[in-house]
């Protein structure tokens, strides 16, 4: 996943950042059943994009874990995977949103503390 | 159904293959790639189906995305690679010299057969032997990291530290020292080949006053100058390269080929050698002299390829799991 404006080329770090926020935006897009295309493309409107390569395996770890659940639609003309959020996935996300809080929290901290030093 | 579609699960499903979920898996990429295709490039056609494909990603990465974190080898482990690689090549090295001294045979089963082996046999059994200990380790080390368990490994303290073994320094002396060597190496040859030029041979010896007269047979001589030859000529090639690059591939091909050509010596039996009167017993001590001197020798310049090859594999590793 890239931002849509993807200066400075930060390459395998931002993909490294990518992965966890990755994990809380499933988990938080889930909480109304969706499928892999309609994901990607409400990602996109969010201002990100997502490699739809890099979404399904995340899927796939995230129902191996227990966080989501899924099943197939076969009412339309082609099946759809539909996927949603369970409540181990909320429990996980409320953690994740915390950690990631903090660290926004302190990271906030530290570059107005810089900004004085300047 | 588009048959680019379905060849291309295919060739993601070859790339699966082994994974109990791998139906599932590929029912999801198809899925996408036609609801892709229908949204966004007008239908399920061949055309839009491939431009759907295109957009997935190739194959082989694709697949890769599902793989698990766990790495083949734990990066942990790369240095117990390369220690009991090198401490059971030590052993395996060690039995063999042995057993062409003794002429007897090993077997520590299902590890180690090792018949009885000539000089040669010997000479040109050793990298494989490396290879067959690199691959006992690795499988061994896979296992370990794939039990998922914290295992901690006996770290011996004896053996050559292959891992700790440093590319030489770029140093100006260095390079000075390399350019001479060059020099005499080249003068070296030019006259080896000046003299077998003239005489067809390089093995010769002088008696008072006369003309130099040829120590070995006629076809001996020839033969055996001709690789000493080779050998001198590898070397000073070897040396003025090396005033060019440090790519240890210098060393590495130069030793490969060294192996070859002392394996071409020892293939020759040595009988009607010498062109001179030599008594039975004196030929028998030179013949294994001889063979001794080149083992060693062939000894050693495996050693140096083993230690280039684990230095070129260990810059490969570096490249490929970048260090946390």
């Amino acid at each position: 996943m890239t931002k849509q404006d993807p200066e400075p080329d930060i390459g395998s770090l931002e993909t490294e950042m990518n992965r966890g926020f990755l994990h809380i935006l499933a988990l938080a897009l889930l909480e109304k059943d969706m499928y892999g295309y309609s994901m990607v493309k409400h990602i996109e409107t969010l201002g990100y994009r997502v490699e739809e390569n890099t979404l399904y395996p995340l899927l796939r770890r995230l129902e191996k874990n227990g966080w989501i659940a899924s099943k197939w639609d076969l009412s339309e003309d082609r099946p759809r995977k539909f996927y949603a959020v369970t409540a181990a996935g909320r429990a996980l996300r409320a953690s994740l949103l915390d950690v990631w809080k903090i660290q926004d929290r302190i990271l906030d901290k530290l570059i107005k503390e810089n900004s004085h030093v300047e | 159904m588009s048959n680019k579609l379905e060849a291309y699960l295919e060739e993601i499903s070859h790339y699966l293959s082994g994974r109990a979920e791998r139906e599932e898996i590929l029912s999801e990429i198809r899925s996408h790639i036609l609801e892709k295709a229908a949204a966004e490039h007008g239908g399920t056609g061949d055309d839009a189906v491939d431009r759907a494909i295109g957009a997935y990603g190739p194959p082989r990465r694709v697949a890769e995305r599902y793989a698990e974190d766990r790495p083949i080898i734990a990066p942990a482990y790369k240095r117990h690679l390369v220690r009991y690689t090198t401490l059971l090549f030590a052993v395996h090295a060690a039995l063999t010299v042995f057993g062409v001294i003794t002429g007897k045979t090993f077997v520590i089963f299902p590890f180690l057969y090792m018949p009885v082996l000539g000089v040669f046999d010997a000479v040109m059994y050793l990298p494989m032997a490396f290879l067959a200990d690199l691959g006992l380790v690795a499988l061994v080390l896979y296992f370990v990291t794939q039990s998922g368990k914290d295992v901690k490994l006996p770290w011996p303290k004896i053996g050559v530290d292959l891992d700790e073994v440093k590319p030489p320094r770029k140093a100006f002396w260095g390079r000075v020292g390399t350019a001479i060597g060059a020099v005499v190496m080249l003068a070296v040859t030019d006259f080896a080949f000046y003299i077998f030029a003239r005489y067809h041979t390089i093995f010769l010896y002088l008696t008072d006053g006369s003309d130099p007269r040829p120590l070995l047979t006629p076809e001996a001589g020839r033969y055996l100058s001709m690789i000493v030859i080779a050998q001198l000529a590898l070397s000073t090639m070897t040396l003025l390269i090396k005033l060019f690059t440090r790519s240890p591939w210098v060393n590495i091909v130069s030793n490969v080929v060294s192996l070859g050509l002392i394996g071409l010596i020892l293939r020759q039996t040595f009988d009607n050698l010498f062109a001179v009167d030599i008594s039975e017993k004196l030929l028998r001590v030179v013949k294994g002299n001889i063979k001794i001197t080149l083992l060693v020798i062939a000894l050693i310049i495996t050693y140096e390829l083993v230690r280039d090859i684990v230095r070129v594999s260990l810059r490969k590793l570096d490249h490929v799991v970048p260090n946390k």
